[in-house]
């Protein structure tokens, strides 16, 4: 058995709560479906003195079409409850795509969207046991003393590689996406395609005291948007590769990379790409932009 | 005004039908205080980290891995577990099913498979093949390779739909 750290609850139940006992408690984490963090806690990578239940704040759980013909889709909603609304199956149909994709059916029904969009990043030496992890000393992303300060995937690097892994990102990205962070300083809106930072460790651009409290996706681009997961078996796992890709008859191709690196990637050139060779130019110029590294669970 | 965090805390939920009230660390997971709190074995530890399955109960109609689920997160809840699926002593159809196909093995999964399609037929009657193909690759098997679990789960289906199985 792998048992939790000692830990204290706190159950808010309205976000000015939520945002109020932040503040109050910066060291604390937010828990929602629970899916990524539990694991992660029993595998000894963080243990922070209290967590903050989300799942008590049912305005978290709204979704709601916006005054644009957009949605705002609470963060609180969950992943299954996302991939079957009418309005996102008929809107954006590679975000209820991806919904489908995430681990299990089960899990679905646990995870939430924005837990979905903060998933820590992962790694082959990253997301083990703290014994297993002790074999080697840990590795520059879990923090275990001096003698971790090397990444076991590129030891001569000094950056982390820990893969993106949050299917619902790359659609939301080319959606044009953004979400709502909220503290007891304010709100502010951050494009899903600002919310990543470059390096394995510091991959999230939200501060200690802000609550994610829902995703707004302006209306649909003109064109179609999809939505494809590579990986090894057809449920559970996490992605070898993710990849949207949006195509309009005017601007030509787009298309977002993840589980790559640390961050969603926008391919860039595509649309010359696309002019000049077609889409086999298109995978060429997408190749060249990534460099995959062996992090993969 | 700043808010304690209990580091105890007082459950009450509903557990087979009935009303349960706790007092529980607060770091308890829900698959602990069902097996340990309320002696409600039938749900099984696994994989501990919400890969495997085996852990599958209802929380008001829901799927829900208890392994990684707070058992804070079930105040107020209506939970099923495998022991509560059987009705007035019957085995419930999805029960007959594994035990007439013999869809178990060594037989640890398969109260987590059985929630799982549980709460796949309580919403989705008649369900598609595909979609329970999709269930039972939420959970799993490392004996039987999922056919029999497949042949029970059709059976399941043809009879509590009427047909002949």
């Amino acid at each position: 058995m792998l048992p939790l750290p000692t830990f204290s609850v706190l159950s808010p139940r309205s976000v000015a709560d939520a945002v109020g006992m932040l503040t109050d408690h910066p060291e604390a984490r937010l828990i929602a479906g629970g899916t990524d963090l539990l694991p992660s806690m029993k595998y000894g990578l963080f243990s922070p003195p209290a967590l903050i239940r989300l799942g008590g704040v049912a305005a978290l759980q709204d979704i709601t079409t916006t005054e644009e013909g957009g949605l705002r889709i609470g963060s609180g909603a969950t992943l299954r409850a996302v991939g079957r609304d009418p309005r996102v199956q008929r809107l954006y149909p590679a975000l209820a795509a991806a919904t489908r994709t995430v681990a299990t059916s089960t899990i679905q029904a646990m995870g939430t969207l924005g837990g979905n969009l903060m998933l820590d990043t992962r790694c082959a030496w990253y997301n083990q046991s703290s014994f297993w992890r002790g074999a080697l000393g840990g590795c520059l992303k879990c923090h275990s003393g001096p003698e971790g300060a090397i990444c076991h995937v590129a030891p001569k690097g000094k950056g982390c590689y820990a893969a993106h892994s949050a299917d619902t990102a790359p659609g939301l990205l080319l959606y044009g996406a953004e979400v709502e962070l909220v503290s007891s300083r304010g709100a502010r809106q951050v494009a899903v395609s600002a919310l990543y930072g470059e390096d394995g460790r510091d991959w999230i651009r939200r501060a200690p005291d802000e609550l994610l409290t829902a995703v707004i996706l302006p209306p649909p681009p003109p064109g179609a948007v999809v939505h494809r997961k590579l990986r090894a078996r057809a449920s559970i796992d996490y992605p070898l590769l993710l990849t949207a890709a949006a195509f309009d008859p005017e601007g030509g191709p787009r298309v977002v990379v993840s589980a790559v690196g640390p961050r969603p990637i926008l391919l860039s050139g595509l649309a010359e790409a696309f002019r000049d060779g077609g889409v086999e130019a298109v995978a060429e110029a997408g190749y060249k932009q990534v460099s995959p590294l062996s992090t993969h669970v | 005004m700043p808010t304690e965090p209990d580091a105890d805390l007082v459950l009450t939920l509903r557990v087979n039908g009935d009303r349960k009230r706790l007092l529980i660390p607060a770091n308890r997971t829900l698959l602990n205080l069902l097996r340990q709190d309320l002696g409600l074995t039938g749900s099984k530890h696994g994989c501990d980290v919400g890969d495997c399955g085996a852990c599958t109960v209802l929380m008001n109609g829901a799927p829900r891995l208890s392994c990684v689920t707070l058992a804070a997160d079930a105040e107020g809840a209506e939970l099923l577990t495998v022991e509560g699926v059987s009705v007035g002593g019957a085995l419930h159809p999805l029960q007959a099913a594994f035990h007439e196909q013999v869809a178990a093995q060594c037989g640890y999964c398969t109260p987590g498979f059985i929630m799982a399609l549980k709460a796949l037929f309580d919403e989705r009657p008649d369900p598609s093949d595909e979609e329970l193909n999709e269930v039972l690759g939420a959970n799993i098997c490392r004996c039987t390779g999922y056919t029999k679990i497949l042949a029970a789960a059709r059976q399941a289906r043809e009879r509590m739909n009427g047909r002949s199985a």
